[in-house]
């Protein structure tokens, strides 16, 4: 490897400088608002961390944190095996392809308000086909707007239905970069189609695997218009999330410090959760670079 | 001043990257002469202060002045977040601000004029008329900051064709013929549509406070005393909780928002509600309804226990005051005041509620084309005088509301008794109120 020089440093600043510009600046302010006590009216007033002091000891923002952890794993590894499922399955033979592409990606096209109102609507209790259908089964309805967990599970499958697409158009992708010379030698030696799959194409596309789980986790903790539009986190804000708890605080109690805090607490997760992403992709660059 | 102009400016940055909300508007007015004033409000104040059916009240105003009028119309709760963003700013672009009494409270207060002063210096016509609890609804510290438009005050409505359906002549006298009702009135018709009984809108508190009322009991007084754990307001919250474990609410009632009341009376899926008296075009509306006609308002009656004898006896209403303020940043403050006494006007007021307001002066409702197209007007101009605010403005208002809707719902999802549940209301709500 090469000696960085000052020329080197020089050439790579303006991406630097940007970075710091659109990245830290904000998440520096961002900080230090989450150490004022701030709203309308009022002149700002440094309270240390007393804002976090308060979120922790905020039974509302524990619930949300644990609300968000569990729908973002659900969300995040739902359409990981969707993704992949569907990826394998265009990779493969199937008729119309491009018909079958365009149609599974349909849902990424559509904003977030227009699916959730579309979904709201099908669980209508009164008028709504999927109500409507499983009302017809005998299997009773989801009552998303009085059981807590059922209000959960939609808002996990309405951003699996919305976010597939990405994963699997990452993976799809991949997919298409494994070598069929590969494919073939495994099948010359009697590999049947899930040794393949384990063995060859898997293996393979186990970066792209981790780059859409990365970038998914990182924009999942951010769900707020699946539940904001379908609950507004109730009953009894039991459906509250940290991006809702965050809005509530921001834009209905007008507590910005509060609101801050919260978002830095939400930087700080999603940095947790990405690092152990992070560190095998900066390894993995090292090795290659070696 | 600039301290704290600055920090905002700083806070909207902050806060628009996290949330990625919302455009910034250009300037609405060039250098020198204005060609425009802005009004930022929620869109019914447009439609009642313009609307065909009564006639525009801003016609004769902008052809004396050659001015046009801008309305940026929001949400309820978008069109504070937003004016007091722009109100906070050094140099503003708001003319005239459209504000709900239970938004504000003093802390705000330093952000608009004292209209006060303004109406000593050139004063409204018959100022007097319009009541003084809406004018204190918007004064803080003595500081009059706003003055009263509109005022949405409930009423009590229910549908005739069901309560024939179900065998019922005449409208219930007391709160408790209305629990007994709800309950005869949850059914499946002749064609299997379900009926609730009741509908009640939880996004806040505003329904919920009239069934407080109408027992005896209150929610924060207006000298700031949490009294939501006294009897009268716990037997609403098991009303309540009851209701919802019967069936006489909508399973999905607790993400009601008026909307969706509105549409459930609209569509015939729920038999009785609590809304604003206005609500009675909405609901007839052969466009909209299934049920033009057939849906009637009046009085709600207090329980027979609190109404200290008198049967049928209208429990306080609800009501909230809107009222147009003039940011302390606005450039045209003269201009902004001429439209704002133009609006107030006893012709405006009267135009307004033709066009379907609730009219702030008295006068207003012995206007006979106002008494003709508001039905409703006799059981409006009978409550008001005893009607009150959800609850009295201070700095955590929305918390508080918030808090008391979580504890209902905690009670109403069988998480806790209902006693329990406001006992916890009162616990949590009084370190957030102002200190006297």
């Amino acid at each position: 490897m090469h000696r960085l020089r000052p020329v080197h440093y020089l050439m790579i600043a303006p991406a630097q400088l940007m970075l710091a510009a659109v990245i830290i600046l904000p998440a520096a302010s961002l900080l230090w608002l989450s150490l004022e006590r701030f709203t309308y009216g009022r002149s700002p007033e440094f309270v240390g961390l007393a804002n976090y002091a308060y979120i922790l000891a905020d039974r509302a923002f524990w619930r949300a944190t644990l609300n968000t952890f569990l729908v973002v794993n659900v969300v995040v590894y739902g359409e990981l095996l969707l993704g992949l499922g569907m990826a394998l399955l265009v990779a493969g033979w199937i008729p119309c392809r491009r018909l079958v592409v365009s149609a599974l990606l349909a849902p990424y096209a559509i904003t977030e308000v227009s699916a959730v109102v579309m979904w709201r609507y099908m669980l209508e209790p009164d008028i709504g086909m999927i109500n409507y259908a499983l009302s017809a089964l005998g299997l009773g309805q989801i009552d998303y707007g009085g059981d807590p967990t059922a209000a959960l599970g939609v808002a996990a499958v309405m951003a699996i239905w919305m976010h597939a697409p990405f994963t699997f158009l990452i993976l799809y992708a991949a997919l298409l970069t494994v070598p069929n010379e590969l494919v073939e030698a495994a099948r010359v030696d009697g590999a049947g189609a899930w040794q393949v799959f384990r063995h060859v194409k898997f293996r393979l596309i186990v970066p792209a695997i981790l780059i859409a789980l990365l970038f998914r986790y990182i924009t999942a903790m951010r769900l707020f218009a699946e539940i904001w539009l379908l609950t507004e986190g109730g009953p009894a804000r039991m459906t509250e999330v940290l991006a809702v708890y965050l809005y509530r605080h921001a834009f209905k109690y007008h507590d910005f410090g509060v609101a801050a805090a919260t978002g830095f607490a939400m930087l700080v997760l999603s940095l947790a959760i990405a690092m152990p992403y992070l560190v095998q992709m900066y390894r993995r660059m090292l090795r290659d670079a070696a | 001043m600039q301290r704290n102009s600055l920090a905002r400016r700083r806070l909207g940055a902050a806060a628009l990257g996290a949330i990625g909300a919302s455009a910034v508007r250009a300037p609405a007015i060039a250098q020198g002469r204005p060609t425009k004033l802005t009004i930022m409000s929620h869109a019914v104040h447009r439609a009642v202060a313009t609307g065909a059916k009564g006639g525009d009240s801003t016609a004769a105003w902008r052809q004396r002045t050659g001015l046009d009028v801008e309305w940026i119309t929001f949400s309820v709760e978008g069109v504070h977040e937003r004016v007091y963003r722009e109100a906070s700013l050094a140099d503003g672009n708001v003319d005239i601000a459209f504000l709900l009494e239970r938004y504000g409270g003093p802390h705000i207060a330093t952000m608009f004029e004292d209209l006060g002063e303004w109406q000593k210096r050139d004063p409204i016509e018959h100022f007097d008329e319009i009541g003084e609890g809406m004018k204190a609804a918007h004064t803080y510290r003595g500081r009059m900051i706003a003055i009263p438009y509109r005022h949405a005050t409930h009423g009590f409505f229910f549908n005739r064709t069901f309560m024939g359906e179900r065998g019922i002549a005449v409208p219930p006298r007391s709160l408790e013929e209305i629990a007994e009702l709800a309950e005869r009135l949850t059914y499946a018709r002749g064609d299997g549509t379900r009926v609730n009984g009741y509908a009640l809108s939880m996004d806040d508190p505003s329904a919920m406070v009239d069934l407080v009322r109408a027992f005896g009991g209150e929610f924060i007084t207006p000298d700031y005393r949490v009294v939501c754990n006294e009897p009268g307001a716990v037997r609403a919250a098991t009303l309540v909780r009851d209701w919802y474990r019967k069936g006489v609410l909508a399973r999905n009632v607790m993400s009601f928002k008026t909307e969706e009341v509105i549409t459930a009376m609209q569509q015939g899926r729920a038999a009785m509600t609590n809304q604003p008296f206005g609500r009675f075009v909405n609901y007839n509306d052969p466009r909209q309804s299934k049920f033009p006609g057939a849906i009637d308002v009046v009085t709600l009656p207090m329980a027979a226990a609190a109404s200290g004898g008198v049967a049928g006896r209208p429990a306080p209403a609800k009501t909230s005051v809107w009222a147009m303020a003039i940011p302390r940043n606005a450039r045209n403050k003269e201009l902004s005041w001429a439209l704002i006494k133009e609006l107030s006007s006893r012709e405006s007021t009267i135009r307004a509620a033709v066009n379907g307001n609730g009219p702030v002066r008295a006068s207003a409702y012995d206007n006979s084309e106002v008494r003709q197209l508001a039905p409703w007007s006799d059981f409006e101009k009978e409550v008001l005088p005893t009607a009150r605010l959800v609850l009295p403005g201070f700095e955590n208002a929305a918390k508080a509301m918030d808090i008391y809707m979580e504890e209902l719902q905690r009670a109403m999802l069988g998480q806790a008794e209902p006693q329990q549940a406001m006992d916890a209301v009162k616990a949590r709500i009084e370190p957030l109120l102002p200190r006297t």
